[in-house]
């Protein structure tokens, strides 16, 4: 489920394209997986040891307490100060999609059903302050996410652990703990879980699954000095963690630790800025900006129009794909959406070339037909149930609008976010009621300010018949994906209802129970494929297009590193030396 | 000049008796070509506006089609071609990402920009001379009222009371017509403040006060004496509260509550632009630019209007000696 959490930055498809060496490569082909080998950074030479990288953010790190954090896998600046139980494999394009290993000693052991879920500690595990990690600061890590005062992490521990519903976290109750977590000794720790998760392992990558050291809780003011047990420390902390200083954890043991290269001395992360004058200062490169990078700004179509031309810069600009689809979505409870013709036609009628370059481009959006990201984690099968073409079929939408008692076309409203975003905003609203306009579908825009669009779109008493939406998945895999969308069981009436058109199916219901039994993810991918098709055969969404994501980095910058989990640069792996 | 020492103004049409106050101000217009030269600038402006279906049909471009075999798709949008794709056919160029032509939806972007400017002073204009008449010569309890109401009318945030108002109207409510009262209902405090103060050192001058005695009913002495005398300044105020609110508007639909996409203002050109000015500094440059002239032509004109309609202006009554004049 897709929060604007800046940690957690996104992207998606097959064409795992890492447009590094040279200005090469333009976006890859459909298909092929081009990657670029490790050490593809913009100047040569291997990546050394030492020196400072700097970090230059829009976002502050606040909240940098691994039980308030929203991340895709651990997320980037969070993952090298804290280690979790699992992690993601940093590794270039579909490879780096994997879950590894971190703290533990392999991705977990399921019983029979995938209802409980054992890991293993790996010997020589310590703190910055040298005392070693157990799996009882695992579990006490765990409870205090449950805590009110602390809010802020994904649902899904709430959900899955037995008793995770009622439970209030451990300040509260005489500091009683959750029992659904058990820790026999100080290696090993057992989750209980109400149904089978056979993506578990991807839950655990999150920073929830970080030690704490009950001693060292300081409640709410611990994110001002978290203990890391990752290769980095915090040494300052200012401005509600507007200007963080990382330095290196001398306790941290690499033997333990085959994911984070951990190259710079020191780690200088300042956020605050405006997204231009990032862009503006890796491009210039000047000073301590030769050896800079963002771990949460992306390039806009602006800014890689004005790059087009310079090699040398082209050559600085990281491409990633993060699973993450923008849609129509429709309300089938609201006329005429509830007549499946007219959805169809609507399907029909897209042109999706104009919303590609509302979206920025060919270099910033790839057209999507299926609700699915196009990579192979999430289970990418493809269809084109109703092929709209890349500029849309306005005759074949007008028949089918004949079809549906509209002879004369029909009227309908398009609701969007007033924020000039190029994702649920004005530019593409406009860009599809031009297509549709052209199918006889007169389309008046309702535009709504960023959390009043929110509320609408999330409250199910009150969702627009015809809006745009986004789906982002916490991991890259179809669960995260599917279920919230799709599953009848989803619908709540809270205000953070996912499930747009409400979609209520015993059919697909008991599928998604199936799969998530299942602990082989390759098989389960397959099964969200063929899910992801069959539904698409109902039109309850017009997929539109998946976005992909272009960083810039500083001249001295090298060992970039883009998995398809993230879809941006790894900031564990870069080295400025 | 300086004036430093006031005589007692006298009334109008005094100084030359003859000719009335209008076409003297026009004469002394005709000898300011600056304000002749915004005037004329203006007045083509507003021809263009009017008609810009006429000029949209001539240079077959539909503001709102979009033209994607325009924009280089790969590297962002921009357009193809130089100067921000200027062609035959698109005579300014065309939008990044979109396609869609310049020319027109600047055209049709005047249209929206001075009907909302140019209506919301009316309405400004119209309640500020009321407020401030009635605050200057009613009883004292009501004129206190009204200063103070005056006096919170200015404090308040325009933009943010604005991007309120526009938010609670129901959507099918016209934007340009919700523009209009918006800015002209919250922005009127100083036009009434500049009323309630000219009339108030009007009320003490001999002409008012010969016609009070003569027996004129308060509605009449403001009618046929004050009103004649606050022209001038009310004009000229009026002639720069017409660029602010070109300027209010655009900030409006900047921030994305002005008129509704697609419909183009210049405000909204600009907002699409800002990132642009590097990359396709045409696309950036002409919104900006005819805002620009816009605004100055109608603070040039505003001033020479003033200047113009300012009975010391032509008078040889002068204060002081020459030496001190042009010191």
């Amino acid at each position: 489920m897709l929060r604007q959490s800046h940690t957690s930055r996104r992207v998606a498809a097959v064409a795992v394209s890492l447009v590094l060496a040279g200005g090469a490569a333009a976006c890859g082909p459909k298909g092929g997986t081009e990657k670029a080998g490790s050490g593809s950074g913009a100047p040569g030479g291997a990546p050394r040891e030492g020196g400072t990288l700097t970090v230059l953010n829009a976002e502050p790190q606040s909240d940098f307490d691994p039980a308030r954090l929203y991340t895709s896998g651990g997320g980037n600046v969070p993952s090298l100060v804290f280690r979790t139980l699992t992690t993601r494999n940093r590794e270039d394009g579909a490879a780096g999609t994997k879950v590894v290993p971190d703290l533990a000693t392999d991705t977990g052991k399921a019983n029979a059903d995938a209802t409980e879920w054992t890991y293993t500690l790996k010997d020589g595990l310590k703190y910055e302050d040298g005392t070693p990690i157990t799996t009882a600061d695992i579990k006490y890590g765990i409870e205090r996410s449950f805590a009110a005062e602390l809010s802020g992490g994904a649902p899904y521990l709430r959900d899955w652990l037995v008793g995770g519903e009622s439970y209030e976290g451990p300040y509260k109750n005489g500091g009683k703990g959750l029992d659904s977590i058990v820790v026999p000794d100080e290696k090993t720790i057992t989750f209980k879980l109400r149904k089978p998760e056979g993506e578990f392992p991807f839950l655990a990558t999150q920073t929830q699954f970080a030690p704490v050291p009950k001693a060292k809780d300081t409640g709410v003011t611990y994110e001002e000095h978290p203990v890391s047990s990752g290769p980095y420390k915090v040494v300052k902390n200012e401005g509600d963690g507007e200007h963080l200083t990382l330095e290196r954890n001398e306790h941290w043991d690499p033997k333990t630790d085959e994911e984070r290269k951990a190259y710079p001395d020191k780690i200088d992360v300042r956020s605050g800025l405006d997204v231009a004058v990032i862009n503006q200062r890796l491009s210039t490169s000047s000073g301590a900006d030769a050896a800079a990078i963002t771990t949460d700004t992306n390039l806009g179509p602006a800014e890689l129009a004005q790059i087009g031309g310079d090699k040398q810069l082209a050559a600085r600009v990281g491409t990633g794909h993060f699973g993450y689809t923008n849609y129509l979505a429709f309300n089938p409870k609201v006329a005429p959406f509830d007549n499946p013709k007219v959805r169809q036609a609507i399907s029909y009628a897209v042109n999706r070339t104009s919303v590609v370059n509302a979206a920025g481009g060919s270099a910033l959006a790839e057209p999507a037909t299926t609700f699915l990201p196009e990579q192979e984690a999430f289970g990418f099968t493809k269809y084109d149930h109703f092929p709209a073409g890349a500029t849309g079929d306005a005759a074949k939408a007008r028949e089918l609008l004949k079809e549906a008692g509209f002879p004369d076309g029909i009227s309908i409203t398009l609701t969007h976010n007033t924020a000039q975003n190029r994702q649920t905003g004005p530019e593409i609203a406009t860009a599809v009621q031009q297509a549709l306009a052209a199918a006889g579908i007169t389309v008046k825009l309702e535009g709504l300010e960023n959390n009043a669009f929110n509320e609408r779109r999330w409250d199910a008493k009150n969702t627009p018949g015809f809006f745009l939406s986004r789906w982002g998945a916490d991991w890259p895999s179809g669960g995260p994906f599917l279920a919230p969308i799709f599953d009848g069981r989803q619908i709540v009436t809270n205000g953070s209802n996912y499930n747009h058109a409400q979609l209520d199916d015993q059919a697909v219901n008991t599928e998604i129970d199936e799969i998530a039994k299942l602990t082989d993810l390759a098989a389960a991918g397959k099964r969200w494929g063929a899910l992801d098709k069959k539904i698409g055969e109902q039109a309850l969404d017009v997929p539109l297009f998946h976005p992909v994501y272009k960083r810039l980095v500083g001249k001295d910058v090298k060992n970039v590193v883009i998995s398809d989990w993230t879809g941006v640069l790894d900031i564990s792996q870069v080295s400025v030396k | 000049m300086t004036v430093l020492l006031e005589p007692a103004a006298p009334a109008p049409g005094a100084l030359a008796p003859g000719a009335g106050p209008a076409p003297r101000a026009w004469r002394r217009l005709r000898r300011r070509p600056a304000a002749l030269l915004a005037g004329g600038a203006l007045a083509l402006l507003v021809l263009l506006a009017l008609a810009a279906p006429l000029l949209a049909q001539l240079s077959g471009q539909d503001p709102n089609a979009y033209h994607d075999d325009l924009v280089d798709s790969a590297r962002g949008g921009v357009p193809l071609g130089s100067f921000g794709g200027i062609s035959g056919d698109h005579w300014l160029g065309v939008e990044p990402g979109t396609g869609r032509d310049l020319f027109t939806r600047l055209l049709y972007g005047a249209r929206v920009s001075l009907l909302v400017a140019l209506g919301a002073t009316v309405l400004q204009v119209l309640l500020g001379v009321v407020a401030g008449l009635t605050a200057a010569l009613g009883n004292r309890l009501l004129g206190r009222l009204i200063a103070r109401v005056t006096d919170v009318m200015i404090a308040l945030p325009l933009l943010v009371l604005a991007i309120a108002l526009t938010a609670v109207v129901p959507p099918d409510f016209p934007r340009p017509l919700l523009l209009v009262l918006a800015i002209g209902i919250l922005d009127w405090g100083g036009v009434a403040r500049m009323v309630r103060a000219q009339t108030l050192s009007l009320r003490g001058l001999d002409f008012v006060e010969a016609a009070r005695l003569s027996g004129n009913s308060t509605l009449r002495i403001a009618r046929r004496e004050l009103l004649p005398s606050l022209a001038a300044p009310v004009i000229t105020l009026a002639a720069l509260k017409v660029p602010t609110n070109m300027v209010i508007e655009a900030s409006l639909s900047f921030l994305g509550v002005g008129v509704k996409p697609p419909t183009p203002s210049w405000g909204q050109m600009l907002s699409g632009a800002q990132t642009w000015f590097r990359a396709d500094p045409a696309y950036v440059l002409l919104p900006a630019g005819l805002l620009f002239v816009t605004v100055l032509a109608f603070t040039v004109l505003g001033d020479g209007v003033r200047t113009a309609l300012d009975p010391r202006a032509g008078s040889r009554l002068r204060v002081g000696t020459r030496k001190e004049r042009t010191a």
